[in-house]
């Protein structure tokens, strides 16, 4: 059975896009059959992060108006033959597309794909409209900043109102370091301002930024933020995985998995 | 001998109907059914387009003359075509050839940065002053010269002249489609791409793109007629 999540934050710059990039490929690298579509039109960043721009021939909107077959616009990824990317229009704007036009796009990707993965634009207009409107679960991305957790409670609240079944938070860019000088909330304060479950939290590594400006997203490698993103689509497939120790010891990222709760 | 008030003509995509406007609906229903039954045999069990002439038909009439037509032959109407749309293809076709002839000689300029998400369209040859960014699209029915850092995407030749080339002062392009061949840019950081290449055109040859340096021989071969 096919699972739609979209990937939704509200605030801008909190990682939408780095998520949907690393759990699509995580979940590709557990055998699993997964799209991305990328519904941030005009302002398409997943086909970078991705590291797939240069393949692009039709996107979403092309599919939508029926220029193009869905097969067609496709984009099998460089790494993974089970993972595909639907890219943006970066021509048009949001209202291109409609909701209703959404369901009847992903109803037919729904026969094919174990997941299928939306990476929802900033935002509660038309964009965040048409990212949910097929959507089965969500996942919250914020960091530990006042304005982004105002934000994805705002998301969280509009979620519940379209009758989104499921929702799970992704506390991101963590400083532990910060955290223990008590400059920065910590996971346990996010969650208990939301509300909602946590499927992960991922520290600020800058592992991340280089993945991103390579194009390769670093699910699954050695890197604190790999290990937590892998541990997230584990998490997504309903595995039991205790949380990662995200404290740096000594200048080497530690090794030890613990549970902190 | 009774007026033809149904005549069937055949164009590219299936028949045209020419009806008779003078008639009631009901009379001419009856004789497109008498038209279709005789012919029946001629058809057998064509697939075809429809088109009406001579008559306006409402919605409910098209359907109900196409509902005549396969009930009394074997014929299948696949879709009418609005007589409009008809025209507007013949129209288009022809303005096509026309400026197809021209589009690689006649030229114009741009002056400029092109950035992510802007589209440039050319019914001739384009000269870009300034830069072509990652996002961005020039599209010419002719040959494209970026005198600029070439990074977006370019079609040259975009009504089919596979003779079209795209030179660039710098090229790192994103993707580059001469007529119906598309070449995309090599995979790797992004962060390695963007350096100096030099002066560069890119052409086909048996339907695949090839980018060079510019020099002497390159440019004897390339055609600009």
């Amino acid at each position: 059975m096919s699972e739609v999540i979209v990937i939704t934050s509200g605030k801008g710059g909190v990682g939408k896009t780095t998520t949907t990039a690393n759990v699509g490929t995580g979940l590709a690298k557990l055998n699993q059959k997964v799209v991305l579509i990328d519904t941030d039109i005009g302002l398409r960043n997943l086909d970078v992060v991705m590291g797939l721009e240069n393949r692009i021939v039709y996107n979403l909107v092309d599919v939508v108006e029926g220029n193009c077959r869905i097969k067609q616009a496709l984009i099998k990824d460089k790494r993974y033959p089970n993972l595909y990317l639907l890219p943006s229009a970066q021509t048009r704007d949001k209202t291109a597309v409609t909701p209703e036009q959404m369901i009847k796009l992903i109803d037919e990707l729904k026969e094919e794909f174990d997941y299928i993965l939306l990476d929802c634009p900033a935002g509660i207009e038309q964009g965040f409209k048409n990212a949910i409107a097929a959507a089965d679960r969500a996942l919250i991305v914020t960091t530990p900043e006042v304005s982004a957790i105002r934000d994805a409670d705002r998301i969280i609240g509009l979620l519940e109102a379209n009758e989104i079944k499921r929702t799970d938070l992704i506390v991101n860019r963590i400083r532990m370091d910060m955290v223990e000088s008590g400059n920065m909330m910590s996971m346990d304060d996010v969650v208990e301002i939301l509300a909602i479950d946590m499927i992960g939290a991922v520290p600020d590594d800058e592992n991340i930024v280089i993945s991103t400006n390579q194009g390769e997203p670093c699910v699954g490698d050695d890197s604190l933020a790999g290990r937590a993103f892998m541990n997230i689509c584990r998490r997504i497939m309903g595995e039991e995985v205790p949380f990662l120790d995200l404290k740096i010891k000594g200048g080497f990222f530690g090794k030890l998995k613990r549970l902190f709760r | 001998m009774k007026q033809q008030t149904v005549v069937i003509k055949s164009n590219k995509y299936g028949i045209t109907l020419f009806l008779d406007k003078d008639i009631s609906f009901r009379e001419l229903l009856g004789d497109v059914a008498e038209k279709f039954k005789a012919s029946s045999a001629f058809f057998k069990d064509a697939k075809m387009a429809l088109a009406f002439e001579g008559r306006y038909l409402s919605r409910e009439e098209q359907i109900q003359v196409i509902q005549t037509i396969q009930s009394n032959s074997s014929v299948e109407i696949l879709c009418v075509l609005e007589q409009d749309a008809l025209k507007e293809e013949y129209m288009k076709k022809a303005l096509e050839e026309r400026k197809n002839a021209s589009s690689s000689e006649d030229g114009r300029f741009y002056k400029g940065t092109l950035r992510s998400g802007q589209v440039l369209e050319s019914e001739t040859s384009i000269i870009v002053l300034g830069d072509v960014n990652p996002g961005a699209t020039v599209v010419s029915k002719g040959n494209v010269v970026v005198l600029g850092s070439l990074k977006g995407t370019i079609h040259a030749g975009a009504a089919g002249n596979e003779h079209a080339f795209v030179a660039a002062l710098n090229m790192n392009p994103m993707q580059i489609r001469i007529a119906d061949s598309i070449a995309r840019s090599a995979d790797g950081p992004l962060a390695a791409k963007g350096n100096g290449t030099g002066p560069m055109i890119a052409y086909t040859e048996d339907g695949n793109i090839y980018m060079e340096p510019i020099t002497k021989e390159v440019i004897n071969d390339i055609r600009v007629d």
